[in-house]
């Protein structure tokens, strides 16, 4: 399964705004300097996600396209949301607890 | 701001009023991508300017021009929006329009939650219901350049992101099969849910942002604000956080005589949440293609699992 924005794109976000949006507000030295070392972190995880396989979006492209083409088969809806929810326990993990 | 921008906004608010105007120091407002809101007052009167954002252009939303014909037409139906006050083609090189700004809360998880604001929740639904079914009632010859909603829009959008959504697909398969007897199109609002109106304590004060109004089934535009992420947390109250949808749905059939069934709703509800699902995707895609980079944005395309979630909620209790 892939998600877009990958976590290496997500890192390259958080780096964006970091840069653009907060550094250039910053007046505190020290602040300022913690700063510039979360980021240079960030830079850090980026990189190395950078080095991961992309992953593999086969399965969910061939299931995708099976349902566009009316091919609905029993049991289809209880494994789709079973990837959903999968895919909530990293993107928003409390947001299942509210249809529990 | 640059003193010639002031400059422009003074000479075009005296044209559009009519008279010479003092001007308070315009003020960008947060928020909008597409489109600039600045906060202006013009001898003490509270102006409010939406003004074409640089270089970002938008399908399927109006024009600015368009936008302030449909606010025009809105006003002279007797919906509460902001008074419109005119339509500036060039305002320091970009298409804007004047309106009056209105007080009261915007922000949608502050109307769903703070306990100020309960009375006037209490009488939202019904509220809601009189502006929409005065919506539905403008003439489609009053504004004959909005067009009509298409299904397949959503489909091509989503295939434009090129991203595998089984979730989605699902949802868009459901509402092939399931579609209810379509109704003569009315001019529809397009986004009218919490978030969208201006609230305070004595209940509703405006409906805002037209940008996305078309021609569409009337009980699409009734059942958008049903849509769980409008709730705002509030996932009890099925109506945008805020009420039940039992009052609104029978004031609106009392007031418009359509007859609008809850099976209807729920239907547009389910589509309500597949086109949001749709549209976190392209809002993410705004960021991963370079035209608007932005965090917030790009976490959309995360978020929408969440909408995907509700999708197959549905899904389950459509088929109990």
């Amino acid at each position: 399964m892939t998600e877009r924005p990958t976590a290496q794109e997500l890192a390259e976000a958080i780096q964006e705004f970091l840069a653009g949006e907060i550094l250039p507000t910053i007046t505190d030295h020290r602040l300022r300097f913690r700063t510039l070392v979360a980021m240079n972190a960030l830079g850090i995880v980026y990189r190395e996600l950078a080095q991961l396989p992309p992953e593999d979006d086969a399965e969910q492209r061939e299931l995708a396209a099976r349902i566009r083409a009316g091919e609905v088969e029993p049991g289809t809806l209880e494994r789709v949301k079973a990837d959903v929810e999968a895919r909530l326990e990293i993107a928003s993990p409390r947001y299942l607890e509210r249809y529990r | 701001m640059i003193a010639d921008v002031r400059e422009a906004f003074q000479q075009a608010l005296a044209g559009v009023l009519g008279r010479e105007v003092e001007i308070s120091e315009p003020l960008l407002l947060a928020g909008g991508a597409s489109k600039e809101a600045w906060a202006v007052d013009a001898h003490g009167e509270p102006l409010l300017v939406r003004r074409a954002a640089v270089g970002v252009i938008h399908r399927h939303t109006l024009s600015l021009r368009d936008e302030f014909a449909v606010l025009q037409a809105a006003h002279e139906a007797g919906v509460k929006v902001p008074r419109p006050y005119g339509y500036l083609p060039d305002l320091a090189g970009r298409e804007a329009f004047v309106m009056e700004r209105l007080s009261g809360e915007t922000i949608g998880r502050r109307i769903v939650q703070r306990p100020e604001l309960a009375a006037a929740r209490a009488g939202l639904p019904e509220q809601l219901a009189d502006e929409l079914a005065k919506i539905h009632a403008i003439r489609v010859e009053r504004v004959p350049f909005l067009e009509e909603a298409r299904f397949e829009r959503i489909v091509e959008e989503l295939d434009e992101v090129g991203e595998p959504h089984p979730a989605i697909e699902l949802g868009l398969w459901w509402l092939r099969e399931s579609h209810p007897r379509p109704r003569p199109v009315v001019v529809a609002h397009g986004d009218y849910r919490i978030g969208n109106v201006v609230v305070d304590e004595h209940g509703l004060v405006g409906v805002l942002d037209w940008e996305f109004a078309h021609l569409d089934d009337p009980v699409r535009d009734l059942a958008f604000g049903l849509v769980r992420a409008w709730r705002f947390g509030i996932d009890d109250k099925r109506l945008g956080g805020i009420g039940d949808v039992e009052p609104y749905l029978e004031r609106y059939n009392e007031l418009t005589g359509f007859d609008a069934r809850p099976e209807e709703l729920d239907y547009w509800e389910l589509a309500g949440n597949v086109g949001w699902a749709i549209g976190c995707l392209t809002q993410a895609h705004r960021h991963l293609s370079g035209r608007d980079r932005s965090v917030e944005l790009a976490i959309l395309g995360r978020l929408g699992a969440e909408v995907e979630y509700e999708i197959c909620h549905l899904l389950e209790k459509a088929a109990a």
